[in-house]
């Protein structure tokens, strides 16, 4: 019974320790809104196959020349706004927008600034703008990037 | 003349004739000759361009697909190819793709200006996409960037490296990144991909994607940091890289694990703008992507780069700035005990309040990319908490900049030979022993990740002066560790994977060569001021003929503590117990405890001290090393 149950033991820790395959949650979210990072694999995930991959640095899909990109499957920003690197940073980047937006400061926000040509004086004022009137650019939880960038462009005119 | 003429009957019979080609043919002719009294197709940037390498079977191009060639011996012939390529000079279309001065332009921009091309003799061609394509890059200067080892995975500690056209943008954010990759099939399965990886059965593609998308790939989703260099090129050599770049949009080379990997072929696009630099050449066999940086370094391209730190380091220096009770808040906001808005009305300083609030909404996207949060539940979630942390103003939470750990390429190099003389029992003895790749869990940190082990193929022979016994002691094919730490926001498994052969010394004063199969996991803390504590449940298979039957399996335990003494002294204290299950029971039974020293000296040198003690049954040793270590 005991050399069974060793038995039983080696198998399994043989098993998960040297072939679990713990592959990510390979999921890929698209929207318009937050939350809609892309996820290929996740942080924590560890396992020889994970590091086989990690090392090989594989992509799987169609190989990107991503120069455009395309924010045409979401409703677009009103006619004013008609500058397409904003959009399409605003939309690839509207989770970490919200925290800079929150924080008052950040790459993202510096970034926004430039695109939509603030000038280097007025920038901390846009930080401070934009931080008070978070809940404004944010109001509700499917909030979407068109919707984001219409607001930011109202409430910096 | 019968060569004048032999050319244009040649071409009339490969090729319909072309509109005016009556004309241009004696031109075309004059750069043919004009090439060969260049010898171009021997000229160095000619082969950059076409990625040529001599190879066992002559001169051959590593890039594999046939379009990337408009000779059909293009491959193989750089002469051959060369031609056509002036052929291509008079070729005209409707469709842009189809024009080699478009399909090609880092070619025809070297071309044209090597032969001193007069323009007006060709046919007129306009690259619309292409011009769109520049302008849009737009391109002033360039920089490498390397991607550090994932925290947890060892065998992406090599690291990985990339290129960012930096725009005239001041925000790097929105410069466009430059990277080559295997197209994996995401269907197979680990052995697959590990086989197909090795023997150069994925595709690689280079592909480009704006460098916001590569930091949230690199910094938020596999939590590496990322370093970024910038080259000292002008703004036409990088130009240049642009080109080629876009000259090999969509076409692919065979992508190998070791060699031809995503660094070795941005090796090429490097040359492109730095024609002096030797750097694919540099590398034969193994291509490590740090020991890139290292070459370009050598070669005066790079100086000290920017530190760009992950996610996961962003929230251990949040909380390293907090006190046990502000922790002890984010995490009651996490457990949805506290809401985000009462932490607002606690009574300490609006700091405290912001970086709590921050290390939460860090900690709830991490969860949410870990699968624990629905995206409802994120969303919830993540604006709940940035909506009470927009109340703080940002005057009132300075934050202090996250500390960079050593520079990557200020680690020590990847190879090692060590000269050792120790003791066992009474027997003294002298050992050498040497590893092509990577770093040892002793070797010191820098530009590495800690408690981490990734060694392939370490060799050490041994010599018993009084026996006259000449042994291989250990040959370790692999030999992997991953010990990382366990906290409230990050919840690693530790493990290990050791394969390979080594002498075990048996009862009666023998031994034999066993092949040894050692798989195991645990978990690991960082326990202030101890060091990193570690667990791990082990199964070991060994196989020799000196087993009865043949082999001896077991399941057992290892426990140990690394510590970092000083910033070039390292300590592990493990001890080991496994039980022999199956096979040779009695023999598959072990102790061992081993008390190991690394004293780091400079990047080419560390000194180790080893102390241990084996105990099986009928038989148990002492064993004391000292050995010197070079790095190279």
């Amino acid at each position: 019974m005991k050399r069974m149950l060793g038995i039983v033991a080696l198998i399994l820790i043989f098993a998960t320790t040297s072939f679990a395959a713990e592959m990510g949650v390979a999921r890929t979210n698209t929207g318009c809104g937050l939350g809609t990072m892309l996820f290929e694999g996740s942080a924590n995930d560890s396992s020889l196959l994970q590091a086989f991959q990690a090392t090989t640095n594989g992509t799987s899909g169609a190989q990107t020349f991503g120069i455009t990109s395309g924010t045409s499957e979401c409703t677009q920003p009103k006619k004013f706004v008609q500058n397409e690197r904003l959009n399409e940073f605003v939309y690839a980047n509207l989770d970490t927008l919200a925290k800079d937006i929150a924080q008052g400061r950040g790459e993202s926000v510096q970034t926004l600034a430039e695109l939509m040509q603030v000038a280097p004086e007025k920038r901390e004022a846009f930080y401070r703008n934009l931080q008070t009137h978070f809940a404004e650019i944010f109001p509700r939880e499917n909030v979407e990037y068109a919707q984001v960038v219409d607001t930011i462009v109202q409430l910096s005119s | 003349m019968l060569r004048k003429l032999a050319y244009p009957l040649f071409f009339l019979l490969l090729f319909p004739p072309l509109q005016g080609a009556a004309e241009t043919t004696p031109y075309r002719d004059e750069l043919k000759e004009s090439a060969t009294r260049l010898r171009l197709p021997d000229d160095r940037y000619w082969h950059v361009l076409l990625h040529y390498k001599r190879g066992l079977f002559g001169t051959e191009s590593l890039v594999d697909d046939r379009k990337f060639f408009l000779s059909p011996d293009g491959k193989h012939d750089p002469s051959a190819e060369l031609d056509a390529a002036i052929d291509g000079l008079f070729a005209d279309g409707e469709e842009e793709q189809t024009i080699p001065r478009c399909r090609f332009p880092a070619r025809y921009d070297w071309l044209i200006r090597r032969l001193t091309v007069d323009l007006t003799k060709l046919p007129e061609v306009s690259c619309p996409t292409l011009e769109k394509q520049r302008q849009r890059i737009d391109a002033k200067s360039a920089s490498l960037i390397f991607a550090s080892g994932h925290m947890n995975a060892p065998a992406s500690m090599f690291g990985h490296t990339f290129l960012r056209f930096d725009s005239s943008y001041e925000s790097p954010l929105l410069s466009y990144a430059v990277n080559y990759a295997a197209q994996i099939d995401r269907r197979d399965n680990g052995l697959v991909y590990a086989v197909k990886g090795i023997f150069g059965l994925y595709p690689g593609y280079f592909s480009i994607l704006p460098y916001y998308d590569k930091v949230k790939e690199y910094g938020n989703m596999d939590q590496r940091d990322l370093w970024e260099y910038r080259l000292n090129l002008t703004e036409e050599e990088v130009q240049r890289m642009v080109l080629h770049v876009l000259e090999l949009q969509g076409l692919y080379s065979d992508y190998f694990f070791f060699k031809e990997n995503c660094s070795y072929d941005l090796l090429f696009v490097l040359e492109i703008g730095a024609p002096t630099a030797t750097l694919t050449d540099r590398f034969r066999r193994f291509t490590i992507p740090i020991d890139t940086v290292k070459a370009v370094r050598a070669e005066g391209l790079i100086s000290d780069p920017v530190f760009r730190p992950s996610q996961a380091r962003k929230i251990r220096h949040i909380a390293s700035s907090m006190d046990e009770a502000d922790i002890g808040r984010a995490r009651s906001v996490l457990d949805n005990t506290v809401a985000p808005r009462e932490i607002l009305a606690v009574d300490i300083p609006g700091a405290a309040k912001g970086a709590i609030l921050d290390l939460a909404s860090e900690a709830v996207q991490l969860r949410y990319a870990e699968g624990q949060y629905t995206k409802e539940e994120y969303l919830r979630r993540f604006l709940t908490v940035l909506s009470a942390r927009s109340t703080i103003p940002a005057a009132e939470s300075v934050l202090t900049p996250i500390p960079a750990p050593g520079q990557p390429e200020s680690g020590h190099e990847s190879s090692r030979v060590a000269l050792a003389v120790g003791i066992r029992e009474e027997s003294p003895f002298l050992e050498v022993s040497g590893r092509p790749a990577y770093h040892d869990l002793l070797d010191a940190d820098d530009g590495f990740t800690p408690g981490s082990q990734i060694e392939f193929s370490r060799a050490t022979v041994r010599y018993y002066p009084d026996s006259g016994r000449f042994r291989l002691q250990e040959w370790d094919l692999v030999h992997i560790l991953s010990l990382a730490g366990r906290d409230d926001f990050f919840r690693p498994v530790s493990w290990k994977f050791r394969t390979g052969f080594a002498t075990k010394p048996f009862p009666g004063g023998s031994d034999a060569l066993v092949f040894f199969l050692n798989p195991g996991g645990g978990m690991a803390w960082d326990i202030r001021p101890l060091g990193l504590a570690h667990v791990l449940l082990e199964t070991e298979v060994n196989v020799a003929g000196r087993y009865r039957p043949d082999y001896t399996a077991g399941v057992g335990l290892s426990a140990g503590i690394l510590r970092q003494m000083s910033r070039s002294w390292k300590i592990l204290l493990e001890a080991r117990q496994i039980f022999g299950v199956l096979g040779d029971e009695k023999r598959g039974r072990e102790f061992s405890a081993v008390l190991r020293q690394g004293i780091s000296l400079d990047r080419h040198h560390a000194l180790f001290v080893d102390v241990g003690r084996t105990v099986s049954p009928g038989l148990h040793y002492n064993e004391a090393k000292f050995s010197w270590n070079i790095y190279f």
